[in-house]
């Protein structure tokens, strides 16, 4: 890593917050945040992106999202699948994900967006669930890294 | 990279080692087995060998890919008494399945007419990422009725005919499905996916029989050369998804409850017998007769878009049901193990049923054929039917295949089709292909699934099924 100066409000984007690992039948992700509310943070802008082009959702209604888990890799793939369940239920995406509180049980969090419309959204690749398949979030260097596998 | 010992020309055995309980079974051919080899299927393949009460070999289907936990064209049998049930096991599409349409129309009189076909299709069956029905509802006594009588509840409410109870699968019904099982999360996500397709790979297909392997078994299957057909591939939609999830976070604790040691956390299951394994069962039985019920329903409208766009009548048309299979289940059945009749929870990930001829099972129409076995392939090259045998009964719990199987990931497919149209490119090859978004389509051209024909061809050469004809695709509405 080139990034050794500590300047961590000036540089945020020192990584790329997810992108895609290879795998054959499914998707998996590589996410990353310089703390664990960003990366969870980063985990719905994945999904959005996933299902569709995240820049044409407008900011129109909010989801206030709290959910308990008995650890923090159980609580990402709650997350992911709680987003998936709000999609289902009314067509809701994310645009904005701000995490409020988060421990290793708990996590409390405000997303903003508005119902998915097909003749303004382009429609991507439908997600099923998040997996707990080699789920794991680890700490690195600059933060803190997760691997998650969707069935699609 | 995973030991693998060559039995004959279709079949590898991966030897019992470490903490395995059981061998490893694989159908497969040998110019196929370097792509099993490339991923981690076999790894799982040997992962669910070391389950407690896993009863036969850890099996392994032609067409097995890399999936979470089991690997999709896996099959596990465990016993009733000491083994263990796994949402793994049976995915997250629980009771994703296939259903074959036969018509009495033939490609000449059709395929004038099959881009108003598709777009009529298009039109009548919400399909795509999100897809919701805005037209039907369930609440209620309704949905939990759905849920508990599957097929028995659609054709009640007027989808579909009672003749087609006899050609699906458990009469279109799972026993002992309880819908207190299954939770408001779930509910909540399926009440308006009832007679939707949903996305990914799911699809309604149009083709026309090309090919007849064996001409007595396909007249009795109702099946003649040029003759139209129309596949449904979906399955539970959002509530299965949910209670797949829902029932993982239970026996991620009923593990670690039981003692069960888990190689892959993706893996967790419960003992069958206990409070959480009973549950997951009665829950996983109600989305199976969602799925069963969501495929009738489409049905009713593909037979409603046939009749609008050709102007005739139900009796002209002739959209009987062949039959409909599950590939994504559990299901308790009695097998012969080393001649002992035995209660087994089979898990087909994948796979699909293959009963035999005389099974009783099997529907009266195909008492003597064997159980109608349909194998979707991509969408630009062909699907197959087959029957079940007694060799698969024997081998394999009655399974066999379910799909060509990915060879390409989606990332893979994306790339390897931009710049290209692949709606002209299909439409040159005389298929029109409606799908709701881009980026489905081109995620599943056919590249970037094997031969289905090499899949079929290996369960026919080791005898867990038997070709029986060729479709080749006319048209199709993609999720």
């Amino acid at each position: 890593m080139v990034h050794d100066k500590k300047k961590p409000e000036a540089s945020l984007r020192r990584r790329r917050p997810y992108r895609e690992l290879p795998h054959t039948a499914d998707l998996a992700w590589r996410l990353w945040g310089a703390s664990l509310p960003e990366l969870f943070e980063n985990a719905g802008c994945a999904l959005s992106a996933t299902l569709t082009d995240r820049r044409y959702l407008r900011r129109r209604a909010t989801r206030e999202v709290r959910l308990s888990a008995f650890d923090q890799e159980t609580l990402l793939v709650d997350w992911l699948n709680h987003l998936l369940y709000l999609f289902d239920l009314d067509g809701f995406l994310g645009r904005d994900f701000q995490v409020e509180s988060l421990t290793s049980e708990r996590l409390k969090a405000r997303v903003t967006g508005e119902s998915f419309d097909p003749t303004r959204h382009p429609e991507r690749t439908a997600v099923k669930a998040a997996t707990f398949h080699q789920l794991s979030i680890v700490p690195v260097g600059d933060g803190w890294q997760a691997t998650v596998v969707l069935d699609l | 990279m995973i030991k693998l010992r060559q039995i004959d020309e279709y079949r590898w055995e991966i030897p019992r080692e470490g903490k395995m309980r059981t061998r490893g079974l694989i159908f497969s051919s040998k110019e196929m087995l370097p792509v099993l080899q490339a991923d981690q299927s076999l790894q799982q393949v040997a992962n669910v060998a070391t389950l407690p009460g896993i009863v036969g070999p850890s099996l392994a289907m032609p067409d097995i890919h890399w999936g979470y936990g089991f690997a999709i064209g896996g099959v596990a049998a465990f016993d009733l008494a000491e083994g263990v049930v796994s949402p793994g096991g049976v995915g997250y599409d629980i009771n994703c399945g296939v259903r074959l349409l036969r018509t009495r129309l033939s490609r000449e009189q059709v395929m004038p007419r099959m881009e108003a076909l598709v777009n009529a299709l298009f039109t009548n069956i919400p399909s795509g990422v999100g897809s919701r029905r805005k037209d039907f509802k369930l609440t209620g006594a309704a949905f939990k009725k759905a849920l508990k009588d599957g097929v028995r509840w659609a054709v009640k409410e007027g989808f579909g005919e009672a003749g087609d109870l006899a050609h699906i699968e458990a009469g279109g019904a799972i026993e002992g499905a309880d819908p207190e099982a299954i939770s408001d999360f779930a509910l909540n996500r399926g009440k308006d996916q009832m007679g939707t397709l949903g996305s990914g790979n799911h699809f309604v297909e149009m083709g026309y029989v090309d090919e007849i392997y064996d001409a007595a078994l396909a007249g009795q299957l109702g099946l003649f050369r040029d003759q139209v057909t129309a596949i449904v591939h979906t399955g539970s939609r959002g509530l299965g998804h949910q209670v797949c999830e829902d029932y993982i976070k239970v026996m991620l604790k009923a593990s670690a409850k039981y003692g069960i040691e888990l190689p892959d956390r993706q893996l967790c299951c419960a003992p069958i017998t206990s409070p959480e394994g009973q549950r997951y069962l009665a829950a996983m039985a109600g989305a199976a007769n969602f799925a069963f019920a969501n495929r009738q329903m489409i049905t009713h409208w593909v037979r409603e878009s046939f009749e609008q766009v050709f102007q005739m009548g139900p009796g002209q048309l002739g959209l009987e049901l062949v039959y409909d299979v599950a590939h994504n289940i559990a299901k308790i059945e009695t097998h012969v193990v080393e001649g002992q009749p035995r209660k087994l929870c089979v898990h087909r990930k994948g796979a699909t049923r293959a009963f035999p001829p005389h099974h009783p099972e099997v529907p009266k129409a195909y008492r003597e054929t064997g159980q109608p076995v349909l194998i979707p392939g991509d969408m630009g090259r062909y699907s197959f039917v087959l029957v079940g045998t007694q060799k698969a009964l024997e081998e394999t719990f009655g399974s066999t295949c379910h799909g060509a199987g990915r060879m390409m990931s989606r990332h893979q497919a994306k790339k390897a089709a931009r710049g290209r149209s692949i709606i002209q490119e299909l439409a040159a090859k005389g298929i029109v292909v409606r799908g709701a978004g881009r980026g489905t389509i081109d995620e599943e051209i056919s590249e970037a699934y094997k031969d289905v024909s090499e899949v079929v061809d290996v369960v026919h050469g080791a005898g867990i099924a038997k070709k029986v004809a060729r479709l080749k695709p006319l048209g199709a509405i993609k999720g």
